[in-house]
């Protein structure tokens, strides 16, 4: 109950901290907006074959949903946490009677929380202006529950993905290569951004199945597309608990390992 | 086994920072990305101390002489190389939360509040985090912004404030749980004589109602004179003196300094062994004079009837605390 009162006034805290700042706001819109238009242009454009379960109307979806999944799935603790590491600033946070790593998975959630104030008209407006392409007769309750199981636990996954990075910064100056690396690069192709995992070739769609990017981004997509029956569904839920378990144990020794190197810098 | 009335207790204390040495050019910058050489750096060394309940002790030494290495071990942040610590009772790196809510890190260059928010956020954030209750936060906050003046700073947004001002808002949260012990990492640095004579009467002030332990780090030996009980200094990491200010004066400059400004002529007393002439200048003289010659001279001076000023004082500390840094090759033996 203790923790609860103080994550609502760190969450508040960062609410204001981050409403004080309208043009990083404005650069978060073009980030999260941009390019998934950008994709959903090109894929729209192109000749659809045999092979591409997709259609106009998945692609036109799925590329609306980006935005708003890609948002909520988001964590900006890989920016923050390393550069606490290296100018101290994380001796703060160690010496309060309240999770270390709270304030900054709090203030991920804050940013994540304030970006639907347009994100959420701007999906809305725009699925109204393309209601006539859009297929969305399938969508039921129990879909939508699960679609936001997954949306949950892929934001979660990529919490946890994202701050065991974040937590090298014990030892790495530069954890940001490393971020691009294994949660950019690999993330966005993996993870459905470019393309729609369930477009994939079978053999690499396989791969990508297995790897815990799909899970943080188009997996919940697919659900809200209606292409997934209940038992991929399921068994796409239980894979991204147990990654995400995976890295709960990962972040959690390399949190352990990392505090007794920390210098907490200067004198 | 300490007592109930020990608040720290550290015992053979060490710490050793790995450094990575980079030689100088291009040559060596790729033969140490190849083969990195590293040295240890004893931070501090086997370092005992014992503080009691509600003291105030001044802890001091030159820079890099492991102050603020310690300060951090003993507040959790730093896990000892060797040794080991109690603070009231707890292990500080285990974090317990018990623990943490009985201390508080205040450190002139760091800060605890918000950098974007003004300091009236930081307070409920800090009341919820701490879990105080609203009475408990009412009584406490109103009486740490009269004791401190900080009423015109709490709304606005502590990047506006002056360094002063942060500084005082700053002690205000970072007492608003009460702590039973106080770490204070140059609380008074950067900051005007005025503004620091300020925080030194409030830490005085706020010391006698609430009694908490104080282990007070600074550069600025105004801040220890009218602090400290007692003083430990540190230098190379180990401890060269624990004991009281007027100890430590006593045995690094066992002479007073006695200033005499006469009306005319010739100084009028003979000078004697142990008392020495270090200034003159028109009428005014200044000596080093024994302890046990100072009431002869000043008889002997009054008796004249010559005498237009005369005072004595110890050396100042800052000369007794540098003559102490500078023997750090051969440390007199720590006497506690």
């Amino acid at each position: 109950m203790k923790n609860l009162t103080a994550n609502l006034a760190t969450l508040a805290a960062h609410f204001k901290i981050i409403l004080t700042y309208r043009g990083l706001m404005l650069i978060q819109a073009v980030r999260l907006l941009l390019l998934p238009m950008v994709l959903a242009s090109a894929w729209l454009s192109i000749e659809k074959t045999a092979e591409n379960p997709y259609s106009d109307a998945d692609y036109l979806l799925y590329y609306l949903m980006v935005p708003v999944i890609l948002n909520l799935t988001d964590s900006r603790l890989v920016f923050r946490f390393p550069l606490s590491v290296r100018d101290g600033s994380l001796s703060r946070e160690l010496l309060k009677p309240y999770p270390p790593l709270a304030g900054y998975v709090l203030e991920s959630v804050a940013n994540n929380l304030i970006q639907l104030l347009y994100l959420l008209p701007f999906t809305l407006i725009m699925g109204f202006l393309i209601r006539d392409r859009l297929v969305l007769g399938h969508l039921t309750l129990p879909l939508l529950g699960c679609a936001a199981a997954a949306v949950l636990l892929g934001g979660l996954l990529r919490m946890l993905v994202s701050g065991s990075i974040s937590l090298t910064g014990f030892w790495l100056e530069d954890v940001t290569t490393l971020n691009l690396i294994l949660n950019g690069g690999i993330w966005a192709l993996f993870g459905g951004m470019i393309i729609p995992v369930a477009t994939f070739p079978e053999h690499i769609r396989q791969i990508a199945e297995l790897l815990p990017y799909r899970y943080m981004l188009s997996f919940p997509i697919e659900i809200l597309t209606g292409r997934l029956n209940s038992g991929q569904i399921a068994q796409g839920l239980v894979t991204t608990i147990i990654w995400a378990g995976c890295f709960a144990l990962i972040a959690r020794q390399v949190w352990k390992r990392g505090l007794k190197v920390y210098s907490a810098y200067g004198g | 086994m300490p007592s109930n009335e020990t608040a720290i207790i550290t015992r053979q204390l060490s710490r050793v920072f790995s450094v990575r040495l980079k030689s100088e050019g291009l040559a060596a910058s790729v033969r140490n990305f190849f083969s990195p050489v590293y040295k240890n750096v004893e931070a501090v060394v086997s370092l005992d101390m014992s503080i009691n309940r509600g003291e105030i002790i001044g802890f001091l030494g030159p820079n890099g002489a492991g102050k603020t290495t310690t300060l951090k071990m003993l507040s959790g942040l730093l896990v000892p190389s060797a040794g080991s610590i109690e603070v009231l009772g707890f292990d500080p790196f285990n974090r317990d939360h018990d623990f943490l809510r009985s201390i508080s890190l205040v450190m002139g260059q760091k800060q605890n509040l918000w950098w974007d928010l003004p300091p009236v956020e930081t307070f409920e954030i800090h009341r919820r985090i701490y879990g105080l209750t609203d009475e408990q936060y009412k009584t406490r906050i109103d009486e740490l912004i009269d004791m401190l003046e900080i009423t015109d700073c709490l709304q606005t947004q502590t990047r506006k404030l002056s360094l002063g001002q942060r500084m005082r808002c700053e002690l205000a949260v970072s007492l608003l749980h009460q702590p039973a012990i106080l770490f204070l990492d140059e609380p008074t640095i950067g900051l005007d004589i005025l503004m620091q004579k300020k925080i030194r009467n409030f830490l005085l002030d706020y010391h006698r109602r609430f009694k908490p332990t104080i282990l007070l780090t600074s550069h600025y030996m105004d801040d220890v004179a009218a602090l400290a009980q007692r003083v430990i200094v540190i230098n190379h990491g180990s401890k060269v003196f624990d004991g009281g200010l007027r100890e430590l004066t006593d045995r690094m400059r066992p002479e007073k300094i006695m200033t005499v400004v006469i009306n005319n002529g010739e100084f009028p007393c003979k000078m004697r062994e142990g008392c020495r002439l270090i200034h003159h200048e028109g009428q005014l003289y200044r000596f080093l004079v024994s302890r046990e010659l100072v009431g002869e001279l000043a008889a002997c001076l009054y008796t004249t009837g010559q005498i237009a000023d005369l005072s004595i004082e110890d050396a100042p500390l800052e000369e007794v605390i540098g003559q102490l840094f500078a023997a750090g090759d051969a440390p007199p033996k720590p006497s506690a």
